[in-house]
């Protein structure tokens, strides 16, 4: 082989094999390779079919965050590590510039979001979602502040909500 | 010409990879000082771009003194400041006075390589064989590797500068008894700045490869030094293939212009990982270390080739090899930092998707959130390795099930931003490995030879 034909071969070989190699990874998804990106806490998400007060509540607690990240125009993930300590919601609510009754006020929306979402799935009876509306809008701030301290005290708040009407709850459960 | 002793040949080789391949030596232990000296990324890049910067700056100048001091004395004062450098790093316990340091052993390091290729001709008797030997001692010089901590790489280099230094010392002695120095003082020619130009880009781009792929190993997916160092291994070992293909081919803009597309592909590769897999790092490491030997070897012979004096133009190829270095560093570092703080504020928020929206039951899940929390902020603006937080497991089995696959998702998510993160910045250095072949191509049309 001549020396040309040598760097011809040479050079036509190196960009095959910078494209195959370009090529493989970008086929195996090389460029998608990324955290999965957070819905959008606006639009509706699939409600699971819980069996149990505990995994009503937590179904709940989490169309309430959606909800509530709607409103702050956040997304849900960052709402609930927001919610993990008090710590944590102050450092969230001075880089978003919130106040804790704006804050509150987007829980409270949350929480009638996620009794429309239950009712909407049909887990939740009209017959209970209606009171429970009720109860949710005579939250004050205060009471609401408290409710999102933190997740545990959001579960456990929600499940207290819910608790009182557990025996009709089952009762109307599908 | 007379044939130099080999001992002499053998320590002016150590002597050049000694030198240029401190920065693929050092790259390996910057995650360790990162640590140690608690620093910031951008901090401990200056541990390199320090070091490579006085060399930029301080070739040519130290090649002017080589020849008008005699290469002998250069090269044998210029080694044992570097090796003195060299136990003033291993002794710092502050980054100032590590960069401080890093300076000085540059100043000797400039010394020392510019010197030894004056007298490079005269030892191995011709002048492409003295490039090849220069163009592949750093690629060799690549293979070692730290072995107990950052320090321990710095004071390695003490007695193999020390070691390099004695051989030449008769050199040196012979040219303070006799007054005449090896090098003929002959009119420097200009410099091949194309040649040069193409050999800063594609050292920038390589350096930059070196440089993230060692803290995407170390910082992204947790490899221990030890291991990160012997994947990075791949690519100095593929570089002596390419060195063998080279050989082959009499073409250096062929070689050139090949090295320079296999670098810049094998940094695309790099820049699009499909996984966070170690072995999905040795085919583009393969395609850059083919590359590099064969474009830095091509470049280096062209810049030197026909030129006289050798250590004037060596001191301008090695000023543009290292000026390439910083650019690369300087160049991938913020966008690389930005993108991994970015890219970990993903990595949390999808992780936290996968936490809630987990089949794991609601109290173990509030459990695991708190202890991910700590996990996160233990590891204080890193990518995490989450496992620790899952353990121990839960006792009932469909429950454990669940943790289990859990956890895997969510280290998914961690890993996938921690690849991602480099991704920009091997695509900017890809392209600017690529911007070589202009200089190369322009070089043809001016009929430069290249």
């Amino acid at each position: 082989m001549s020396a040309a034909r040598r760097a011809q071969v040479l050079l036509g070989g190196s960009i095959v094999a910078a494209l195959v190699l370009v090529g493989v990874y970008l086929a195996a998804g090389g460029a998608s390779y990324a955290p999965a990106k957070t819905q959008d806490p606006c639009k509706a998400r699939a409600w699971r079919s819980p069996e149990g007060l505990a995994q009503i509540a937590e179904q709940f607690s989490l169309s309430a965050l959606d909800g509530a990240a709607c409103k702050l125009g956040v997304s849900r993930e960052a709402l609930a590590q927001a919610l993990a300590s008090p710590e944590a919601r102050e450092r969230f609510a001075q880089r978003y510039h919130l106040s804790d009754a704006q804050i509150a006020r987007a829980v409270r929306a949350g929480l009638l979001r996620a009794v429309d979402d239950a009712e909407r799935a049909g887990s939740l009876s009209p017959l209970i979602a209606g009171p429970l509306r009720e109860t949710l809008r005579g939250i004050d701030l205060e009471e609401a502040i408290e409710l999102i301290d933190d997740a545990e005290s959001l579960l456990g708040k929600v499940e207290g909500i819910l608790g009182p009407a557990q025996e009709l709850l089952e009762g109307f459960l599908p | 010409m007379s044939a130099a002793p080999r001992p002499r040949v053998a320590a002016l080789a150590l002597a050049v990879g000694l030198v240029l391949a401190d920065s693929s030596i050092v790259v390996l232990a910057l995650p360790e000082i990162y640590r140690e000296l608690d620093t910031s990324v951008s901090g401990v890049s200056w541990v390199l771009v320090s070091f490579n910067l006085v060399m930029a700056l301080a070739a040519v100048p130290a090649a002017h003194l080589a020849r008008r001091v005699g290469p002998g004395r250069t090269a044998a004062v210029g080694l044992a400041v570097f090796a003195g450098a060299g136990l003033a790093c291993a002794a710092s316990t502050q980054l100032s006075t590590l960069l401080a340091a890093r300076c000085v052993q540059a100043l000797g390091g400039a010394a020392a390589v510019t010197a030894v290729l004056e007298l490079l001709p005269a030892t191995v008797g011709s002048e492409r064989r003295a490039a090849a030997l220069w163009a592949t001692a750093g690629a060799l010089g690549g293979l070692l590797t730290e072995l107990v901590s950052w320090q321990s790489i710095f004071l390695l280099q003490v007695p193999l500068a020390l070691a390099a230094a004695v051989p030449i010392l008769a050199v040196a002695r012979h040219e303070a008894a006799t007054g005449i120095i090896s090098t003929e003082l002959r009119r420097t020619g200009r410099p091949h700045v194309l040649a040069n130009l193409a050999l800063a880009m594609v050292s920038a781009a390589i350096a930059a490869a070196l440089f993230l792929l060692v803290l995407l190993l170390i910082e992204g997916w947790r490899l221990s030094p030890i291991v990160a160092a012997i994947v990075v291994s791949a690519m100095p070992a593929c570089a002596l293939l390419g060195a063998r293909l080279g050989e082959t081919v009499p073409s250096a803009r062929a070689r050139a212009a090949a090295g320079t597309i296999l670098v810049s592909g094998g940094l695309g590769g790099l820049a699009l990982l499909p996984k966070a897999t170690v072995a999905l790092t040795l085919p583009p490491q393969a395609l850059v270390g083919v590359g590099l030997a064969l474009v830095l070897s091509a470049l280096t012979e062209t810049a030197l080739g026909g030129r006289s004096p050798q250590a004037i133009h060596g001191g301008w190829t090695i000023s543009s090899r290292h000026a390439g270095v910083v650019i690369g560093i300087l160049a991938v570092t913020p966008i690389f930092t930005h993108d991994i703080a970015q890219q970990r504020s993903d990595a949390i928020d999808a992780g936290t998707a996968v936490v809630l929206d987990s089949r794991v039951s609601p109290l173990t899940k509030l459990d695991l959130a708190g202890r991910i929390e700590s996990r996160l902020n233990e590891e204080k603006g890193k990518v995490p390795t989450i496992g620790p937080a899952f353990e121990p497991l839960p006792e009932d089995e469909g429950e454990r099930a669940a943790v289990v696959q859990l956890r895997e998702e969510l280290q998914d998510q961690l890993n996938r931003g921690a690849t991602h993160a480099f991704s920009p910045s091997f695509g900017i250095a890809a392209l600017i490995g690529l911007l070589a072949l202009a200089p190369i191509g322009l070089a043809r049309k001016e009929q430069v030879p290249l």
